[in-house]
């Protein structure tokens, strides 16, 4: 495990000035209402706007319609997004994972027929992994594909399936050969799979404050053409831990609560702060330089060729235990009885972020599989 | 602009010669004796205390990033030197007064308080007073001391056999020696405005910032070792999830305080980096109260003896900690720039850090 320092080129730094210039036109401070990082507002024209800048699905190949961008590049675009509180979510499955899965192991039809889309910022991704009794415990997923004529019949149930009542695709792991025994990894396959199928059949699981992210997608014999899995049938278990190493260690793992950092500033601006509260203030954006900077150095490791697993899975449990830390410290040094009703723009967001960041440590893999993980990596273990 | 490369044939060097020096029982030879007279000569042998310093004046050239690669690795073998003290604190303060740096070891006055009263007079200063937790000043040969007067810096240089030393101890059992001056004479030099009690405490700072990142990773990976040794219940017990906790919760503060010192290592060789230093500070700090913790109770009984090393990097943290600003010094001074930039300057300020100040 190493972690090197490293620093943006010049070319590198134009970008990040592009970006914020961009920002500043479409989204000026105080005229909108900041996201918490990636649990952003679905807004298809911004996505779009975002798209015809090359920022969508930058790190894919110009032949597909991406602009061969490094994983530097979408760093820094994707950090000042999530900064700024930008509503990127109808892209954001597609930009951070599917379109690496579909270029690394999707076939030359299935790159032509979704690269260029999600380039253009089109297309919105959901993902299917957890089931009612597979969670963490992924591989023993049990929503079956069955060979039919020309493809595959599906039956089962997803759970948690953020925005599939919005979106346009769904990337599910499924079972296509029974569980052998002492080899629950082999047998499963990722399939794509149009959210409009017949026989599919999306309801809300509301979230903890009514609102509407999560679904329950129940597969009633749903067909699926040949043409519809991606890479190798039975591969799907390797292919599925390759990207989900592409979305760990990123800024969406640390920067949710930054944007309520920053308008409790904006809010405070004529009155001078507290010592206690400007004592805190040194101690998060010291933590966010010393967190960006190993962040950074893993999206350089990246563009060097290497799987920096262990180093990303470290980041993101360190990443997500720092969003709700600081969530904390503002609670406890801030005296306010905060409402989600509140005039006050940062009460409003505070709130949002104390009832939702208990899910920051959950999603995508709970920290405790991470810590597995990591500590795995750490001792030299296949990890 | 100088090279932001660390030379490797340092980090070779350093790793095989620390490797061999610095055993368990040397160092806690060290503590028992108070000093460490062998290990510091095969420490001078290879010029590692003179790194930074310029040539002509007695240094062994190169940059403050290599000789805060050394340091890195003294904090990772608990080296029982005075490395910091002789080399980027009180060898720089000499060597930009124009001074020769001495053969011996150089000690510097951590915090200068209101007892010492420094006279100039003509080409000579008299020192009156008394300075506490100067490191190594049982062993010095010189004592490096930054004053102000009417508007200018100058460094004094004092002999330590001219001074009254009574022995004392940090946590680890590092000399922190109380030091009486009795009207002492010697001769100063002034040095540039740019280096005044600030910028002298920046460098204390990034002088441990280097040694703690160095004890962290070391402590994390004994640990990460003795866990996997350690057998109960028939198995390894870093095969237990509540362990793994504390590996990576360790793993964790070692990368990030490495990442915290070797980036500030790069702003401060470029020429300033103050919020990086400071930050560093601050981030090694708390990964210090954190990652010495999680190592303790990783190794259970065994961390709490003598008899077994990992005490000579937790309580070498614990001291560090509090040395050159603890976090309340350092998170005040961050808080106070970066509230003063203002929201729309927040995120800049962490991104660009010195260099958009």
């Amino acid at each position: 495990m190493r972690f090197n320092p490293t620093e943006l080129s010049s070319s590198e730094l134009a970008l990040q000035t592009e970006v914020r210039q961009f920002l500043k036109t479409e989204l000026a401070p105080g005229t909108h209402e900041p996201c918490l990082g990636m649990a952003a507002r679905k807004d298809k024209s911004f996505s779009m706007k975002m798209a015809e800048r090359g920022w969508v699905g930058m790190a894919l190949p110009k032949a597909w319609g991406g602009s061969d961008r490094t994983a530097v590049d979408r760093f820094i675009v994707v950090e000042e997004m999530l900064r700024w509180g930008a509503p990127v979510g109808h892209h954001w499955v597609a930009d951070r994972q599917t379109g690496s899965v579909i270029l690394k192991f999707g076939t030359d039809e299935q790159r032509k027929r979704f690269l260029p889309a999600i380039c253009r910022g089109e297309l919105g991704f959901s993902i299917g992994m957890s089931e009612p009794d597979s969670g963490s415990d992924l591989a023993s997923v049990s929503t079956r594909a069955e060979r039919a004529t020309g493809g595959w019949l599906i039956n089962g149930t997803k759970i948690w399936t953020s925005g599939a009542h919005e979106n346009d695709w769904f990337v599910c792991l499924l079972r296509t050969s029974a569980m052998e025994d002492g080899n629950k990894h082999a047998g499963l396959s990722q399939i794509l799979i149009d959210l409009q199928s017949d026989g599919l059949e999306i309801s809300p699981i509301p979230f903890l404050d009514g609102s509407h992210h999560f679904n329950e997608v129940t597969f009633n014999d749903v067909f699926v053409p040949d043409e519809n899995v991606v890479g190798d049938v039975g591969m799907g278990w390797h292919q599925n831990t390759t990207e989900m190493a592409y979305e760990r260690g990123g800024p969406d793992r640390w920067l949710s609560p930054f944007s309520t950092i920053e308008q409790l500033l904006r809010e405070a601006k004529d009155t001078p702060l507290e010592q206690s509260v400007q004592s805190l203030f040194g101690e998060l954006i010291a933590r966010y330089w010393g967190i960006r900077n190993l962040s950074l150095s893993v999206a350089r490791l990246i563009d060097s060729g290497e799987a920096p697993s262990i180093e990303s899975s470290l980041v993101k449990e360190m990443g997500t235990r720092f969003e709700q830390e600081v969530i904390e410290k503002l609670v406890q040094l801030i005296e306010l009885e905060y409402s989600p009703d509140s005039h006050s723009l940062f009460e409003r967001m505070l709130s949002q972020c104390i009832v939702t960041f208990p899910g920051n440590t959950i999603r995508g893999g709970t920290i405790e599989i991470l810590r597995s993980v990591a500590a795995k990596g750490l001792q030299g273990l296949p990890v | 602009m100088s090279k932001l490369i660390v030379d490797e044939l340092i980090t070779q060097t350093a790793n095989r010669l620390f490797s061999e020096i610095c055993s368990h029982e040397a160092i806690q030879n060290a503590e028992t004796v108070g000093e460490a007279p062998e290990i510091w000569a095969a420490y001078t042998e290879t010029g590692f205390p003179w790194i930074s310093i310029d040539e002509n004046l007695g240094g062994s050239g190169g940059t403050l990033l290599d000789a805060l690669e050394v340091l890195r690795l003294v904090g990772y073998y608990a080296v029982p030197v005075p490395a910091a003290e002789t080399g980027i604190l009180g060898g720089w303060l000499l060597s930009e007064a124009g001074f020769q740096v001495p053969e011996g070891i150089v000690t510097v006055l951590p915090d200068q308080g209101p007892d010492l009263a420094i006279k100039v007079d003509g080409s000579q200063v008299s020192i009156t007073g008394s300075a506490i937790r100067v490191p190594w000043a049982r062993s010095a040969e010189i004592i490096a001391i930054l004053f102000h007067d009417n508007g200018n810096n100058y460094v004094a240089s004092v002999q330590a056999s001219d001074c009254a030393i009574t022995p004392m101890t940090n946590m680890a059992g590092e000399p922190r020696d109380t030091v009486r001056f009795d009207g002492v004479v010697c001769s100063y030099a002034e040095v540039s405005k740019a280096i005044d009690s600030q910028s002298f405490r920046f460098r204390g700072a990034l002088s441990r910032v280097a040694l703690m990142a160095g004890a962290i990773e070391k402590m994390s990976q004994m640990t990460v070792s003795y866990t996997n040794d350690r057998v109960q219940f028939g198995r390894p017990v870093a095969r237990f999830q509540a362990v793994q906790q504390h590996l990576v919760w360790a793993a964790q503060d070692a990368a990030l305080s490495r990442m915290a010192a070797e980036s500030a290592a790069i702003e401060a060789t470029r020429g300033n980096g103050a919020f990086e230093i400071a930050s560093a500070k601050l981030i090694a700090n708390q990964a210090a109260s954190r990652a010495t913790k999680a190592c303790h109770q990783a190794h259970g009984a065994m961390g709490m003896t003598q008899e077994y090393p990992l005490h000579h990097y937790s309580r070498r943290l614990w001291s560090w900690r509090k040395e050159y600003g603890g976090d309340a010094e350092w998170s005040q001074w961050i808080g106070q720039l970066a509230v003063a930039q203002g929201a729309d300057g927040l995120y800049p300020l962490i991104t660009g850090g010195s260099r958009v100040l």
